[in-house]
């Protein structure tokens, strides 16, 4: 076993989040040091960014694109309003956003990830979505923007991957206004025992293969499949984001609890 | 699976595909920019809120603010194409409307004049000739068919009437109820004379 100082990751067991000590985070099943988790996540996506949206439909079999539909469903998103879209990564949410809030309202596709942001903006530009959208390069865990800014903030398939997801949740709720809502869109734990187990199948057997064969990298759809488990689930980030400050939260499971959107108000 | 996403998805898809055939429909849907329009449809178990933009969206949102919401039966739909019959729908209670009332008819009028150039769609991916051809088949096909039903239905009718005198020609229908009226007409009479005389020997 390395140690905890090592810059070697240390594989833990996939049955749950463990304890890890205070300088250290889970990247998928591995133990590695806080500061290198975000560079690690970076490669991942520095290596998907350019097939993202032809990955996720393959691999969702396109379903991706009704869970961010319900998601925006749930947003209450008016025209003038100010909505941040985290770790929106190609701008699907985004797109949608800046349509339901017009020229008067603003549109903010914040990434950490460079090559992501970059795929996102080329992909909006190219559709023509251009007079409410700003794009900035960002770490959830400090935004930088202003107490009280946005009247909605969501992130999708994003909150996985943030290192200090109690800091980035705190961080989101001093941007959010009074009386805004954040979304959370993220993998969870599926309710039921067959389809969790088959789930498992997938994600593990046939998940990194489709990765290998298309965008030649099996190892970023196995930290993938691996992040997905070790995410807090359901009750966890509910009361994580309790904990952040948000109120009324409740959260809503799609397919079987493979995905949920957790939905909590800033008053 | 989210199913209404997925219906709404489609249907989402559909309605700006019709819209982008049209090369005037931009234009139409210039005054509806920004506005939002929510129709319960009684048969649907959610009511669906169309924004408009350079395009429409479609949401399952009940929640937000729109600028006219409306509530009505899939058979009102249809008479919904006119918009002189708004206001005699909505005294007929099939129609319920709330809000600005433009909206509806700006939408309306959006789906109303759509003028898509079918010929001209289909020339681009098979070229003018087999495009004009192809139409030129279907109308042709339409009218055609049009026609058999009509001389079946005549064939049908003259078979039942003239024939088998399974049914009474219309004629025929018509001279029997001009003989009952008749008939009710003298009944009436006679009962009346009747009376008459009866209060005559009466009196006497």
């Amino acid at each position: 076993m390395s140690e905890p100082n090592s810059d070697r990751p240390q594989e833990i067991s996939p049955a749950g989040p463990q304890q890890v000590g205070e300088e250290q985070t889970h990247f998928g099943f591995k133990t590695v040091e806080k500061a290198r988790k975000a560079s690690m996540v970076a490669d991942v996506f520095h290596s998907v960014a350019g097939k993202y949206d032809l990955m996720n439909d393959l691999l969702s079999m396109g379903v991706h694109r009704l869970w961010k539909r319900f998601t925006i469903d749930c947003s209450g998103v008016r025209p003038g309003q100010r909505v941040l879209d985290l770790a929106g990564g190609t701008g699907d949410l985004a797109a949608k956003f800046s349509r339901l809030v017009g020229p008067t309202g603003q549109v903010v596709l914040a990434d950490i990830n460079e090559a992501m942001l970059k795929v996102g903006r080329d992909k909006l530009r190219d559709k023509g979505i251009l007079v409410n959208m700003d794009y900035v390069q960002a770490n959830a865990e400090s935004l930088p923007f202003p107490d009280n800014h946005f009247d909605l903030i969501t992130i999708a398939f994003g909150l996985r991957n943030v290192t200090d997801k109690e800091k980035a949740l705190a961080s989101m709720f001093r941007v959010l206004k009074p009386g805004g809502r954040l979304l959370v869109l993220e993998f969870s734990k599926p309710q039921i025992e067959l389809l969790s187990k088959a789930y498992d199948l997938y994600s593990f057997h046939v998940l990194p293969k489709i990765g290998q064969l298309v965008v030649g990298d099996g190892e970023s759809y196995q930290y993938l499949a691996e992040s997905i488990r070790m995410h807090p689930d359901q009750e966890t980030l509910k009361t994580m984001m309790s904990e952040a400050g948000f109120e009324q939260i409740t959260y809503h499971n799609m397919t079987g609890g493979i995905v949920a959107l957790h939905r909590g108000f800033k008053f | 699976m989210p199913a209404p996403q997925l219906m709404v998805s489609a249907l989402e898809l559909a309605l700006n595909k019709l819209l982008h055939l049209d090369p005037l429909s931009g234009h139409r849907l210039q005054p509806l920019a920004g506005k939002r329009l929510r129709i319960q449809v009684r048969e649907l178990p959610w009511p669906l809120t169309f924004a408009f933009s350079d395009q429409v969206d479609l949401l399952l949102d009940e929640d937000t603010e729109v600028d006219c919401s409306m509530s009505l039966s899939l058979s009102t739909l249809k008479d919904m194409q006119d918009v002189s019959q708004i206001g005699q729908l909505i005294q007929q209670q099939r129609l319920s409307l709330h809000g600005d009332m433009h909206t509806a008819q700006s939408f309306s009028n959006l789906l109303k004049e759509l003028d898509i150039d079918w010929e001209e769609q289909l020339s681009c991916y098979v070229g003018d000739v087999l495009a004009h051809q192809t139409l030129q088949f279907f109308r042709s096909a339409r009218i055609d068919t049009r026609q058999r039903l009509e001389r079946l239905r005549q064939m049908l009718s003259d078979g039942a009437l003239q024939e088998k005198k399974l049914a009474a020609h219309p004629l025929a229908l018509e001279d029997f109820s001009e003989q009952v009226s008749q008939l009710r007409g003298d009944a009436a009479r006679f009962e009346a004379r009747l009376t008459q005389l009866e209060q005559i020997k009466a009196g006497k």
